[in-house]
């Protein structure tokens, strides 16, 4: 069951954008190339897509794709031109103020970019400021607040000042912030994009360790493909307010859907996405004995076995040691070492 | 503590005659004054100031409380009537004489009586001017030599430094009707004309400028007022009268120009005691004088002189207050 | 970026528009208008009566219809009880205030603070707020007020703007809050600041004394109305420039409306809005002697009485004493608004970390036993105080002998060779050919719209009848203000060659812009005599004050970058400024030169109290006679001109913007 979804969604920004999109949705003919020659500016174009509960989904694109105003469509911090966003059974179009802010304050977080952090409150009262909202005592807020932090690393810090912490531990008391009412669903615009790269990688792993831990339903956004790859179940790639293709990482960089996904894939290490499971074959009955694969290994982990053990075929296994299927080593050295005429 | 006693003592000496002075009063059922403020207004020329501070330290010593506030002295008659302030010390027949008559016509304001002083305003010049024209204080001697009152901006004609226009001095029409070689320059305060004043004696220059009397001025700048044609009532109105028969305002300003106080319509009612002693109060032009003196050349502040005039002159007030 | 002809119709404008805002078109249609103008002037004695001045036909009355519309809502409407119910409320929190502070006889009728208490409060919170250059400057300001027996003055000034500054903060925030809620508000609101902002003085207060009166309560409420509008201005500025993301964080934290204004939007905004204070804070402080006109009591007011007694030295202590205060308050107040949060490091016991505000409190009472045993520490008599009146008469004694001959020299010269002859200049021209001039520059520097409003304000001042003096005031603030570049341009390139003089440049600004304008006024009368060259040097000491001000900033702002590039391109001092320097500063010294042009009207209008002919000394009339309907047109007239030469500089800077790539 899906905890976000949305339906045909579409957001027109200008002065006529109401008018002139619902004209192009009646005659049927609502693309973005004839809404910018009306004078609009089409941020989001019919959009729909599910999210399952506790799935990371990524949205990934270059900048004036549409990602931002997709996600703050999906948390109604704007109000889509057309078409429908459900969350948890609930329209998001149909609630009104009250029923809005309920179920800010009781169901989702966002985090963002410059993480717009309150300057004259500390750390502390940072995090607390959603429970402060909700209306919460001073002590209940305290003694959660103090949890999150430590949870994000950075207790003993509850007095600081945002202006006295690095972008990285700023971004931690964004995290803190968001996580504070244990909100069900996630939302993340581009949490490391102002961090330095290093910085970034060590917020990445953090945040994989939170994940692990919490299993929020996690809406992403990232202008930083690489990033994608590593965080995402499923990516969503966005171009001109479209999404061109949603799907696993795995799979988005052995099929690109279209020629602009393919030129992302291009230079990805493909070894380092591609996992044992995704080139599974269904078995066959004269699969080899021996050693089995794990079906989240990268193919690139599997680098040393596949030129040691020379068997066409291992079986490809899950966590709890059953068989899902079996690999083709041809087709994983194809992955690892680039097919004939392929990219290197 | 020790400079603090007496004042505390007085404060507890002022209670405990004037609880006295109410159980007086109570016995012969008069009416009592209100225990609201009586709003004085001061303006910018330190003998009106002196002047109000010893008839607001007056009142205090009757039991009233007083209340100072700095006004324009033209706008100060719309507050009067309004009884925004509660009286005015020094009405001036020249200088405010309009602004007065024209608040009694809309009604609110009542004349409290003359004080025993005349004013005078008119052409007047510091001594050392008399040695450079011969002839002075006449004015056909001034006229003869108006080439040495002469400045940049009022080529060969001689200047006569005015009061501000909205004083509303005749002085142009003076010049024309008496056919004199002058052109009026009108400054834009008082400060303006002490300013040139200053600056004129300073480098001994001639200058012949607007003065009133009493004044402090006369104390640091003794001076002369020029001597105009007689002042004849109906002078500004009839041609006929002073030496030109074709023109007005052919002659002096009034030598003998009253000195009021008026009081806002609703004080007799509202401070009876007070608005009875405002009636009997009466000053003269030497006792004016030394008000403006105790602040202009001894110094004092207005209150401080305000004091210590009261404490040398208890003779005179003494008996307006009973 | 050539204007296509296809954009403008999209944005629904209407096509016809588009060759007139054409920029060739725009320049042909106002050199054509100056041309004409120029034919008019030279043709004028040919010309028709009606062209050379409007037939008052046309004057129309609109200090008759003021008036009467002052009176239907003050009597008819009943806005007085309003505005005296008002008055009234500000009048108890000043009775309060008073009595705190110098023992005025009302609730809750306490001895004053003593002035060792209230030094040792301003000591604490500078040094609270920037260590200990403030908090010497604090204690020693009240040092100075107090040996200076002028204790019982600068309380009675405080205890005013101690009522007016909060409520004028309190009304600005939520002026401003509306005018960013609401668009139309701000529509609304925004001509008017325009116009209250080059008001001068004189004209808020005949309606402060009709709706209010006279008194304290006056004098609070006019320093309010004048010390609002830019308070409303930095709040707007302050509420806009909230990042977007940080009001989206609020609103997923699931604020309400108003906790999204509570706590996240005027937090967030706090530097802003706290120079808005400052801002207050300055206005009201430049209203100390002026409202004093209207019943402010304290400095401003024993400033007046001293000069109308010719007390140079004393009106010169007090003079200090409103600049020091003002420069306090104004480092005070900065510091607060620049002040960054620190922490307190984990185990710093309570005492450390209220360490300032223990030692108020203990040197509060301290002070406050003391004074009770020793009556000095209480309050310094006037006899006890010193005086420092005899030497500064005496600097100026000196100062006027020596500088008297040159300006003797130049008095005559000035007056009968320029000043005279400009004035007749001003007065011989054609209104028609001011009129389609100002109309032809506003046309070439921003297209028909500004030619449209250069038009409206320079007409309107025709038609309000005060033409010849408005002409007259024109000749002098334009004079001046040629002057006041003559004199700021060079002074301010020579300070900002080095940085510690441009620090002390920026101080002497300072200092010169707060003290007293009238305290100056009378040494320039005994140098130039009462006559316009007087007026003119009034308005010149007060103008070159911004012009080498916003030289400096101007200068200072050139990136270093650009500089150094200079450098290495080989040139040599007189290249780097010519070439570099002054033209990356220019914007800023033409916003020095617009305001050069507000403060000269400013001050031309107090200049009245020298004595001249132009729309002053009108106001100064119509001020004394409480005729608030010719007040406030002569006001508008003197707003006019101002907005006027702010819009074709506006104009100007948004072309110059445009050409040169260079941001005002």
């Amino acid at each position: 069951m899906s905890v976000i979804s949305c339906r045909n969604l579409w957001k027109v920004f200008g002065e006529s954008a109401h008018t002139d999109l619902s004209r192009a949705l009646q005659s049927g003919e609502a693309d973005y190339a004839s809404l910018v020659e009306q004078g609009c500016l089409p941020a989001v174009c019919d959009v729909s897509l599910d999210i399952a509960r506790a799935e990371m989904l990524v949205i990934m694109g270059l900048s004036g794709s549409g990602k931002s105003t997709l996600l703050r469509c999906l948390s109604r911090l704007l109000d889509a031109s057309s078409g429908d966003v459900v969350v948890d059974g609930q329209n998001l179009g149909e609630l009104d103020k009250k029923g809005l802010i309920d179920l800010r304050r009781n169901k989702m977080g966002m985090v963002f970019q410059n993480f717009a952090l309150l300057p004259n409150r500390t750390v502390l009262e940072n995090v607390s400021f959603p429970l402060q909202m909700r209306g919460q005592d001073r002590h209940t807020r305290r003694a959660r607040a103090l949890e999150v932090i430590e949870l994000v690393g950075l207790a003993g810090r509850e007095d600081y000042f945002p202006r006295e912490l690095s972008g990285g531990q700023q971004q931690r008391v964004g995290i803190a912030r968001s996580l504070a009412i244990e909100p069900d669903i996630w939302f993340l615009d581009e949490p490391f994009s102002a961090l330095d790269p290093l910085i970034r990688r060590d917020m990445q792993d953090e945040f994989l360790r939170l994940q692990e831990m919490l299993g929020k339903t996690i809406v992403f956004i990232t202008h930083d493909f690489d990033e994608a790859l590593r965080l995402a179940d499923r990516i969503a790639i966005m171009k001109d307010g479209a999404v061109e293709q949603i799907d696993t990482p795995d799979r988005i960089v052995l099929q690109p859907a279209t020629e602009y996904v393919a030129r992302f894939t291009e230079h990805v290490e493909r070894a380092r996405v591609v996992h044992a499971g995704t080139l599974a074959e269904p078995m066959a009955a004269s699969v080899a004995q021996g050693d089995t694969v794990l079906e989240t290994a990268t193919i690139h982990s599997l680098a040393r076995r596949l030129v040691n053990d020379t068997r066409e075929h291992y079986v490809v296994v899950d966590e709890a040691g059953k068989a899902v299927g079996q690999l083709a080593r041809s087709a994983a050295l194809d992955v690892l070492l680039g097919s004939e005429g392929g990219a290197a | 503590m020790k400079a603090k006693q007496p004042s505390r003592a007085v404060r507890l000496a002022q209670v405990c005659t004037l609880v006295a002075a109410s159980v007086s009063l109570a016995s012969t059922a008069s009416a009592q004054d209100s225990s609201d403020p009586i709003v004085i207004p001061i303006h910018n020329w330190n003998s009106q100031i002196v002047m109000s501070n010893v008839v607001g330290q007056l009142f205090e010593k009757m039991g009233n409380s007083v209340e100072y506030v700095s006004t324009d002295s033209q706008a100060v008659y719309e507050s009067v009537r309004l009884g925004d302030v509660t009286l005015e010390m020094e009405v001036w027949e020249g200088a405010f004489g309009a602004a007065f008559r024209e608040a009694l016509d809309k009604g609110g304001i009542v004349d409290a009586g003359d004080h025993n002083a005349v004013t005078r305003e008119d052409w007047w010049y510091p001594d050392y001017v008399a040695e450079l024209c011969p002839g002075l204080p006449d004015w056909e001697a001034l006229n003869a030599c108006s080439a040495k009152f002469a400045t940049p901006e009022t080529g060969d004609s001689g200047r006569f430094l005015g009061g501000p226009v909205d004083w509303l001095k005749h002085d142009q029409e003076r010049v024309d009707a008496l056919g004199m070689d002058f052109t009026v320059v009108n400054a834009g305060s008082a400060s303006a004309l002490w300013a040139e004043l200053a600056a004129a004696k300073k480098r001994g220059e001639p200058i012949v400028l607007f003065n009133w009397t009493p004044n402090f001025i006369e104390a640091v700048y003794p001076g002369s007022f020029i001597e105009f044609p007689t002042f004849e009532a109906g002078c500004d109105t009839d041609p006929a009268l002073g030496p030109n028969p074709d023109a007005t305002y052919d002659c002096a300003n009034p030598p003998n120009g009253y000195l009021k106080k008026a009081a806002w319509d609703g004080m007799a009612e509202k401070w009876p005691a007070a608005y009875a002693t405002l009636e009997k109060i009466s000053f003269t032009n030497p006792q004016i004088a030394e008000m403006a003196k105790l602040v202009d050349v001894d110094e004092l502040e207005p209150e401080d002189a305000a004091t210590e005039w009261l404490e040398n002159n208890e003779d005179v007030w003494s008996s307006w207050i009973n | 970026m050539s204007a296509s002809p296809a954009l403008p119709a999209v944005g629904g404008q209407p096509a016809k528009a588009s060759w007139i805002l054409a920029p060739s078109s725009a320049n042909t249609v106002g050199l054509g208008l100056i041309l004409l103008a120029g034919a008019l002037v030279l043709l004028k004695p040919w010309l028709p009566d009606a062209l050379v001045r409007l037939p008052s036909l046309f004057v129309l009355p609109f200090a008759d219809a003021l008036n009467w519309l002052f009176e239907f809502v003050k009597d008819d409407l009943g806005f007085v009880h309003v505005t005296r119910a008002f008055a009234g409320a500000v009048e108890w929190l000043l009775d309060v205030t008073g009595n705190l502070l110098y023992g005025k006889n009302r609730w809750p009728r306490l001895e004053p603070i003593p002035w060792t208490v209230v030094a040792a409060t301003a000591g604490c919170l500078g040094y609270w707020l920037g260590g200990w250059r403030l908090a010497l400057l604090g204690t020693g300001t009240f040092i100075w007020v107090a040996v200076l027996g002028q204790w019982q003055w600068t309380m009675e000034t405080l205890s005013v703007l101690i009522v007016a500054v909060p409520l004028a903060v309190l009304l600005g925030l939520c002026l401003g809050v509306l005018a960013w809620k609401s668009q139309r508000a701000e529509r609304i609101l925004n001509p008017i600041l325009n116009i209250a902002q080059s008001l001068p003085h004189f004209a808020y207060m005949i309606p402060v004394v009709i709706f209010v009166g006279v008194g304290p309560k006056a004098g609070a409420i006019v320093t309010i109305i004048f010390a609002v509008p830019p308070m409303i201005r930095m709040t707007l500025l302050g509420l806009r420039k909230v990042a977007p993301e940080v009001v989206e964080s609020g609103e997923m934290c699931g604020s309400t409306r108003w906790q999204l204004l509570r706590h996240v939007r005027i937090p967030t905004a706090r530097t802003e809005i706290l120079i808005g204070v400052n801002q207050v804070i300055m206005q009201s402080l430049a209203m100390v002697v002026l409202a004093s006109f209207i019943g402010m009591p304290g400095l401003g007011q024993k400033l007046l009485q001293l000069l109308q007694s010719l007390k140079i030295g004393r009106s010169i202590e007090l003079g200090i004493t409103i600049v020091l205060l003002a420069v306090m308050l104004d480092r005070l107040s900065r510091a607060w608004a620049m002040r960054q949060p620190v922490h307190f490091d984990k185990g710093v016991p309570w005492l450390q970390r209220h360490k300032v505000l223990v030692a108020w409190v203990v040197l509060c009472v301290g002070f406050y036993l003391l004074a009770q045993v020793f009556p000095l520490a209480a309050e310094v008599g006037r006899r006890q105080a010193l005086t420092l009146s005899k030497e500064f008469d005496a600097v100026v004694d000196v100062f006027l002998t020596f500088v008297d001959p040159v300006t003797l020299s130049i008095r005559a010269f000035l007056i009968t060779s320029v000043l005279i002859p400009l004035r007749d200049a001003y007065l011989w021209l054609p209104f028609s050919a001011v009129v389609i001039f100002f109309a032809g520059l506003g046309w070439r520097l921003g297209g028909w719209r500004s030619a449209l409003i250069c038009f409206a304000f320079v007409g309107l001042i025709s038609m309000s009848g005060w033409w010849d003096r408005a002409m007259i005031t024109a000749y002098m603030v334009s004079f001046a203000v040629f002057l006041s570049a003559l004199i700021g341009l060079p002074l301010g390139i020579w300070a900002a060659s080095k940085e510690s003089r441009a620090r002390r440049a920026l101080l002497a600004c300072d200092t010169m812009q707060t003290f007293p304008s009238f305290i100056y006024l009378i040494p320039v009368i005994m140098l130039f005599g009462v006559n316009d060259v007087a007026a003119i040097a009034a308005v010149i000491v007060f103008g070159v004050v911004p012009m080498t001000r916003y030289t400096i900033e101007g200068l200072r702002g050139v990136p270093t970058s650009l500089l150094e590039a200079a450098d290495m391109s080989g040139a040599n001092r007189w290249q780097k400024l010519t070439r570099v320097s002054l033209p990356m500063a220019v914007p800023t010294i033409m916003v020095g030169l617009n305001q050069t042009v507000m403060f000269s009207l400013f001050m031309v209008i107090i200049a009245a109290f020298i004595g001249t002919q132009d729309l002053g000394q009108e106001m100064q009339r119509a001020l004394s006679s409480t005729d608030v309907g010719k007040g406030l047109v002569l006001g508008l007239c003197v707003a006019f001109m101002g907005l006027l030469v702010d819009h074709l500089i506006t104009q100007w800077g948004a072309r110059h913007a445009r050409t040169a790539g260079v941001s005002a």
